[in-house]
């Protein structure tokens, strides 16, 4: 008995082993398609970062670009440049940023943890309200509450994530005054850890919610079809005959295989997630990824173009990775045999 | 017949349908509702609405919102149609190369799809605008490259589902060329869905055409929504209209043509009907 | 009287042997001492080094840090600076220079001639683009005792005595830098200087935190304790800061232009567009000379009567600047108010292109133009948009064209572009800031911010050359005037505005503003009360 078991449990850590290694394999041909990709698309484009590096300090000449192209490899062929970058993408160094003078991977560190926080809670907001909300209307289908439920995820829905953000800093920032309308944290206010904890979260409030709204509409309508959907499956049926209390019900058998379609879907938001995040700190300046991006553009600063690309599409597969293990944690199906 | 009958008797999709025509008739009638340019400053700056002879006031410059917004339909409409037309294109060829042959080339094609489901598509529209320049055809570009995955993932679902089907399989067995059979047999059993996911897709592609000009990645000899947003952020205490009313435009917009898409949807795909739109 | 008109007449009266003045009695009376002084820093430097990187920020900060041998007042003449006093020879080739006794570089090693000779000798003519067209016209420099400077060059060079401000010659200590990679040396953290203030950390993103050079060598000075630089990227928090007294100083497009009426009226707060003159930014519509219908002056002047300036001023800049007459500002040295000038006037623009031949065609258009809209902001983008309507007036269709900076810079310096817009620092003094524009050696492909539209005359190029060798200032301004005058007329550039940036600082702040340097002066003397 006890060697069959061990047996199974060796089987399956081998199973368990083959799927992290397949799954790793894929990341790193992932990762080195975006790498090449991205830096044929960035370099393709017109424009000379020398000359803006140069420029940028009101007189340049000759000598200057020079060293400049030098420094920075400009000098070397396209496809050494190429090599270089995918060799440093597989050491995890990120190159130089051509403005700021510093490590990528140390300016993308630095912004990361917002964005984090921001997607984050952005993303746990949208899903867990949607998914109460979208049960609550699906229990009152038909009624004026889901009516109106549905109107306003739709409106939601059909919201520019920016225009929603502005209209929210005019009405509870401008207007009424009750939360910070830019930034992460208020500044030059010396502030205990609790208070600087209190303080980003007030800050945070506008932006989660710009950015949740619309995840939160279609979770919302997401969720409620598939409830009103899996409630009227058999043995959804079969348990009521059997007299089970209907909280009961609700509970361990239509919630848990409602929210499965809902989970995947999410998994495969994550990327717009991500992007809808460059929008919304731009709008209320927050200090993450998404601004950074918006800076490079600007400064046409490859190197941290790259990174941030190649950071932000392993951000969002780490993501769908994320939603899968919560699918497979939650799918009763899966479950079941494990516990089989 | 019996569809159009039936979507006239959807509410939603009809109130989508009267907001998407007026919306429709103000691009076609706007050279005679304002004449002028939409970018002359006709004004003085930051008039507010009902003031001076403007409806929904003047911007930083003294132009006439209400005629920016209205100038802006063209834009808005002409990017989200064109850049879903090309969208539809590239995702039906992939899709219908991967269903229809199966195999090595749809595993392949189904990874380059898979990727760029993977890689954020806002970002990668950013950084195309940025590095191939923002005119209103690299924008179309952009959005088109980040828009057909879905497209040619829901084609090729179709073809599969078709191909085994007995009356494309006579038709093969007839000799029909290969082309034949998809553009004769396939395609037009698979047009249904697609029309669907496309009109939707206009809808999504308006939003990625107005956050991209909200960041200033817009064509800028186009007076379009998202610009006059972009432009409005910064003196939203000045001039809280010039960020109100042009907002109010892409909502209107889109929302009709969300409401439209799903009227189709639950007309065209009465099988699927209600099942969500992912 | 205070220490900025003290200095004054000490510089004009050439002052020999100033030698045992104490500093610190020139202080106006009340000053306090002590205090923390709260400021922004946007966008974040990438060093701190003045002599290795010269972008804005750079110059703000590393002016706290690192110090030249002069200053100079907002009429731009020479003040003291680590020099005391100085002295030209008649033929205007040597130029002697006094240091002051004492000082010291942060690491509390003295500063002597030898470092001064170094930095402009051996770093600056080898980092800095803008020095070394000066510095490399040095044939000897010797120190002939620790606290004299004599620097003999090769043919007269008359701005070589405005070269000496903060932001073109910092010293920089030689013990550290000699014999090293100088962009290299790890010293560049630490960035040490002879400034009344010293770096003491920072918090990449956050701040940048300087404190009091105790060892300063003028008595009394500094009167902080200590300066935050903040770091905030965002326009409408920077505002808020300043609303709020979280900073207490804003300088250049801290606070954006819009914001500028409704802050000026806050009762805490002091706004002056003082201490930007040696910079003097000009704004100017660049056009490309080698193109036609540009190639032909009448052109270039029915664009300058197209477009108005005033208007432009006031809506896109908020009224701050001041409408430009010709290539040379009025803030700045050597300016001709006698030139000629285009009043806004479409008739008249419209009669010139009639002139040359430029008729109307199909739809009333006379011509279609591309405008490179310049990467650097809102104002720009209105900008561009403000030149199209106008041209449209006379028939002239414009086309925006945006794209990034490296875009703009690639295609504008290699000569790949029609029209687009451009704002110029004047340096100090005409051969610095302002020939570069127009002289026909300074056209260069492939270089930025040189002469960029291609303008070529013989006779302008020999005033320029003769003016900047020139030894009298009354020389000087005869042959600037009769430059300006032609450059008027010609109009090779339509210039558009003196553009005016806005300073806010509290009211409690003393000094802020005293130098032709403004915010980029050391602030020695700046006090809280």
């Amino acid at each position: 008995m006890t060697h069959l078991a061990s047996g199974l449990q060796g089987h399956r850590v081998v199973a368990v082993a083959l799927g992290i290694l397949g799954w790793a394999a894929k990341f790193v041909a992932v990762v080195l398609v975006i790498s090449t990709m991205s830096f044929l698309l960035v370099r393709a484009a017109p424009g000379d970062p020398a000359q803006v590096m140069a420029g940028q300090t009101g007189a340049a000449d000759e000598k200057m670009l020079a060293q400049i192209r030098q420094e920075y490899g400009l000098d070397q062929p396209f496809i050494l440049q190429l090599a270089t970058h995918l060799k440093r993408v597989v050491t995890l160094d990120l190159g130089q940023s051509y403005r700021q003078r510093q490590p990528v991977t140390t300016l993308i560190g630095e912004r990361l943890p917002a964005t984090l926080l921001l997607t984050g809670t952005a993303f746990l907001l949208a899903l867990a309200s949607g998914i109460l909300l979208g049960t609550l209307a699906a229990l009152r289908a038909g009624r004026w509450s889901d009516t109106l439920l549905t109107v306003v995820s739709l409106i939601l829905y059909a919201m520019p994530v920016f225009w929603l953000g502005l209209m929210m800093v005019l009405v509870f920032s401008v207007q009424l005054g009750l939360v910070p309308a830019f930034g992460f944290q208020t500044i030059g206010v010396e502030m205990g850890p609790f208070g600087r904890a209190l303080d980003i979260g007030h800050h945070l409030i506008l932006p989660a919610i710009s950015l949740a709204a619309v995840y939160l509409a279609i979770y919302t309508r997401l969720m409620r079809s598939s409830v009103i959907e899996v409630a009227q499956q058999d043995y959804i049926k079969t348990a009521r005959a059997k007299g089970l209390a209907q909280g009961r019900i609700i509970a361990r058998h239509i919630l848990r295989n409602a929210i499965l379609p809902v989970v995947t879907v999410a998994g495969m938001q994550a990327g717009a997630l991500v992007g809808g995040a460059v929008v919304v700190e731009t709008v209320f300046a927050w200090p993450g990824l998404g601004r950074l991006t918006y800076e490079a553009v600007l400064q046409r600063d490859y190197p941290v173009l790259l990174g941030l690309f190649l950071v932000m599409s392993v951000i969002v597969i780490l993501l769908n990775l994320a939603t899968d293990v919560l699918y497979r944690f939650i799918d009763p199906r899966v479950t079941t045999q494990a516990a089989g | 017949m019996d569809t159009l009958k039936a979507f006239s008797r959807h509410p939603s999709g009809m109130l989508g349908l009267v907001i998407l025509i007026v919306v429709v008739a103000l691009a076609v009638l706007a050279p005679w509702l304002y004449p002028e340019d939409p970018w002359e400053m006709i004004g003085r700056p930051f008039a507010p609405p009902f003031s001076e002879g403007f409806l929904l006031g003047t911007d930083t410059l003294g132009r006439d919102v209400a005629a920016g917004i209205v100038h802006g339909t063209r834009v808005s409409l002409t990017i989200g149609v064109a850049s879903t037309l090309a969208a539809v294109c590239i995702g039906v060829l992939v899709g219908a190369m991967a269903g229809y042959w199966g195999g090595g080339i749809d595993d392949v094609l189904m990874r380059v799809t898979e990727l760029f489901q993977t890689i954020p598509g806002f970002i990668l529209a950013i950084l195309m605008v940025a590095t191939l320049g923002p005119s209103i055809v690299n924008v179309i570009i952009a959005i088109a490259t980040v828009s057909w995955p879905p497209l040619a993932r829901l084609t090729r679902a179709e073809f599969l589902r078709l191909r085994g089907r007995e009356f494309v399989q006579a038709a093969t067995c007839q000799g029909e060329r290969p082309l034949q059979v998809v553009l004769g047999h396939i395609l037009p059993n698979a047009v249904s869905p697609i029309i669907v996911t496309g009109s939707l897709t206009i809808a999504s592609a308006i939003l990625i055409e107005s956050a991209l000009s909200f960041m200033g990645l817009g064509d800028p000899n186009l007076m379009s929504w998202g610009f006059m947003v972009g432009a409005a952020r910064t003196v939203i205490r000045q001039a809280w209209w010039m960020s109100v009313f042009p907002g109010v435009a892409i909502l209107l917009t889109v929302l009709a043509i969300n409401l439209v898409g799903e009227g189709l949807n639950d007309t065209l795909n009465p099988r699927n009907a209600r099942a969500g739109r992912h | 009287m205070n220490r900025r008109e003290f200095a004054k007449l000490l510089s004009a009266a050439g002052v020999a042997g100033a030698t045992d003045i104490a500093w610190g009695v020139t202080r106006a009376v009340g000053q306090t001492r002590g205090g923390t002084l709260n400021t922004i820093i946007q966008p974040e430097p990438p060093v701190l080094v003045t002599a290795i990187n010269q972008q804005q920020p750079t110059l703000t900060i590393g002016g706290k840090i690192y110090e030249s041998l002069l200053r100079y007042g907002i009429d731009l003449k020479p003040m003291p600076g680590l020099a005391q006093s100085w002295t030209i020879s008649p033929d205007g080739k040597t130029y002697t220079f006094k240091l002051f006794p004492n000082i010291t570089f942060h690491d509390g090693k003295p500063c002597t001639a030898e470092d001064v000779i170094f930095s402009c000798t051996k770093v600056l003519t080898e980092t800095h683009a803008r020095a070394r067209g000066t510095f490399l016209r040095i044939e000897k420099a010797e120190a002939p005792d620790p606290l004299t400077v004599v620097f003999t060059l090769k043919e007269p060079f008359a701005p070589f005595i405005n070269s000496f401000d903060c932001t073109t010659a910092p010293v920089l200590p030689k013990h550290v830098y000699e014999n090293t990679d100088f962009r290299q040396n790890p010293a560049n953290a630490q960035a040490i200087g002879t400034g009344p203030f010293k770096l003491k950390e920072w918090v990449r993103g956050s701040h940048i935190h300087l404190v009091r050079h105790e060892g300063y060598y003028r008595q009394g000075e500094p009167h902080l304790d200590e300066i935050f630089y903040r770091v905030i990227p965002d326009a409408a928090s920077r505002s808020v800061a300043l609303e709020k007294g979280t900073v207490q100083l804003t300088q250049w497009t801290d606070v954006e232009f819009f914001d500028v009426p409704r802050l000026s009226k806050l009762p805490n707060l002091e706004m002056t567009t003082k201490g930007y003159e040696f910079f003097a930014p000009h704004l100017w519509i660049d056009m490309n000379n080698r193109v036609a219908p540009m190639n032909d002056k009448r052109f270039r002047q029915a664009v300058a009567h197209a477009l108005d300036k005033k208007a432009i001023k006031d809506r896109i800049y908020f009224g701050l600047g001041k409408e430009a007459t010709g290539p040379v500002s009025s803030k700045t040295r050597f300016y001709e108010k006698d030139v000629k000038t285009y009043d806004y006037s479409l008739d008249k623009a419209r009669r010139l292109l009639d002139d040359m031949g430029l008729k109307a065609g199909a739809g009333g258009k006379r011509a279609t133009i591309t405008f490179l809209v310049p990467p650097y902001g809102e104002s720009w983008q209105r900008l561009g948009e403000f030149v199209r309507q106008a041209l449209g007036r006379i028939g002239i269709e414009v086309v925006l064209q945006g794209g990034d900076i490296a875009g703009w810079g690639q295609k504008v310096s290699n000569w790949e572009y029609e029209m687009t817009a451009n704002l110029l620092y004047q340096f100090g003094d005409p051969a610095l800031g302002v020939t570069r524009s127009y002289a026909t050696s300074n056209i260069r492909k492939g270089v930025l911010f040189t002469n960029m539209a291609g303008y070529s005359n013989p006779a302008v190029d020999k005033l320029f050359d003769e003016a900047a060798v020139a030894t009298t200032d009354a020389k000087r301004q005869e042959l600037y005037s009769q430059a300006q005058k032609i450059l008027c007329e010609d109009v090779p550039v339509v210039w558009i505005l003196e553009q005016d940036f806005p300073n806010f600082y509290d009211k409690k702040l003393k000094n802020v503003i005293t130098t032709g340097i403004g915010v980029h002066e050391t602030f020695g003397s700046v006090s809280l009360g």
